[in-house]
């Protein structure tokens, strides 16, 4: 299986990155784990004439959690995620879909920014690190902006990325005391296959045990992933329970707009990304009671 | 154009010219004769091209060669010493986990890099670990017993 002709760029720093997108603009594609572009490539899907690989960029590689904002490099690898000692104490909704996503062998090269860029409406990490309130920093010769993750999906495989921008770092608010996350994907298999729902769930309680912050993003039911508004609104101002859960699993279901293909139909979909919803919040409220 | 690379394979230094739009396992197969590392899928998807690079597995079909510059690089034709097979190999021989034998440098890598992080994983553990290399003869359970006997945790 033939790849297409490309010339090969290996920047080491962000700097020079840059200034090769400015120059070929769309005729470029960045590389990273390489797990989407490459079967793209094969596929003929993508023929791009520059190939810039990020690989070799040190700053791209960070993750730093010691202030209010937890930073992680577009280079970190799921392999990381789903092994950081971090990211299960801070962000373990992330740690758990970096830990189903793929296979060990795509886990060891795919990163989080290329999860991110390929805009795969079942992605694995898209729900919780939306869940989360993240944004992302795009840098390109002209400088910097933040887009949060809430606009920046815009459908499969398109984001806000301009062809001369590249996703440099993830950027999360460090959970507060009294807040959780969950996420769970279903899939046939638990080894590469793709998910039919997965849903991110994640609340943070007030002084009396109110939910005063919920955000509830499912995958797989829609072009890109999204917020199951009317969910939210279910949770916001009340007292956590499964009562509660079973009819922000309801509006949440109501919120979905799955197709049917063959991974599942559409009619099935609807009612899982209910039932994850409540599932997810079990467990994001679990870990909110549990973090002080 | 053609770019001079230098790599490590099994603990042999080499110096190679690769195009851009090379594999990682083409390099391997074709321009340095070593064909134990299998071609399958190309997709990243079955695991027959498996390779430990810098002490992880990776696909190697998903690599680019030019990408594995500087790197070090282990293939199924690295795990024999002077003392012979290495235990995972003998374990597969030993216990029937090879059939036709298509998957078993993945399978063989991707079980030595489990037990090198954890020594007496469980069964769970095992399946997971394996979990991106497929066995068309569907060969897993003696594929399984073979890691697991291995495994300190007998």
């Amino acid at each position: 299986m033939l790849l297409p002709k490309f010339d090969f760029h290996e920047p080491t720093t962000l700097k020079e990155a840059c200034q090769i997108l400015a120059e070929y603009g769309t005729k470029a594609r960045l590389i990273a784990g390489g797990t989407d572009l490459m079967v793209n490539m094969k596929k003929k899907i993508l023929s791009p004439k520059q190939v810039v690989s990020i690989s070799r960029i040190p700053e791209l590689k960070k993750l730093d959690a010691s202030g209010d904002i937890i930073r992680i490099g577009a280079c970190f690898t799921v392999a990381e995620l789903s092994s950081s000692d971090v990211i299960q104490k801070l962000l373990s909704s992330l740690g758990e879909g970096a830990k189903n996503l793929g296979t060990p062998l795509i886990r060891n090269l795919a990163t989080i920014g290329g999860n991110l860029g390929s805009a795969r409406p079942a992605a694995d990490l898209p729900p919780s690190l939306m869940a989360y309130g993240a944004q992302v920093v795009l840098n390109s010769i002209s400088g910097e902006r933040k887009v949060s993750l809430d606009k920046f999906f815009l459908g499969p495989g398109f984001t806000a990325l301009k062809p001369d921008e590249i996703l440099t770092e993830i950027q999360i608010p460090a959970p507060q005391p009294r807040s959780g996350a969950g996420y769970i994907n279903i899939g046939i298999r638990k080894g590469q296959d793709c998910n039919i729902v997965n849903v991110a769930s994640f609340i943070e309680l007030n002084h009396d045990g109110i939910i005063q912050n919920a955000r509830i993003v499912m995958g797989c039911v829609g072009p890109t992933p999204f917020r199951a508004g009317s969910a939210e609104k279910v949770l916001i101002g009340q007292k956590p329970g499964s009562e509660l859960f079973l009819r922000a699993g309801s509006a949440a279901s109501s919120d979905s707009t799955p197709i049917d293909d063959l991974r599942g139909s559409a009619a099935y979909k609807k009612e899982m990304a209910g039932l994850l919803t409540r599932k997810t919040l079990d467990i994001a409220f679990h870990e909110a009671t549990h973090r002080q | 154009m053609k770019k001079l690379i230098n790599l490590t394979i099994n603990d042999r230094n080499y110096e190679v010219a690769v195009e851009p739009n090379q594999t990682l396992v083409d390099l391997l197969r074709y321009q340095l004769g070593l064909t134990g590392t299998k071609k399958g899928c190309e997709m990243g998807d079955c695991g027959s091209c498996t390779v430990i690079m810098d002490g992880k597995a990776v696909n190697s079909c998903l690599v680019l060669a030019i990408q594995a510059n500087g790197r070090n690089i282990l293939t199924i034709e690295g795990l024999e010493t002077d003392q012979g097979l290495h235990p995972v190999q003998e374990a597969f021989v030993e216990k029937g986990a090879i059939q036709c034998g298509f998957c078993s440098s993945g399978m063989i890598l991707s079980a030595k890099t489990l037990l090198d992080q954890n020594p007496a994983p469980s069964e769970t553990e095992i399946r997971r670990a394996l979990s991106g290399n497929l066995c068309r003869c569907t060969g897993y359970q003696k594929i399984i017993e073979a890691v697991k006997s291995v495994s300190t945790q007998k």
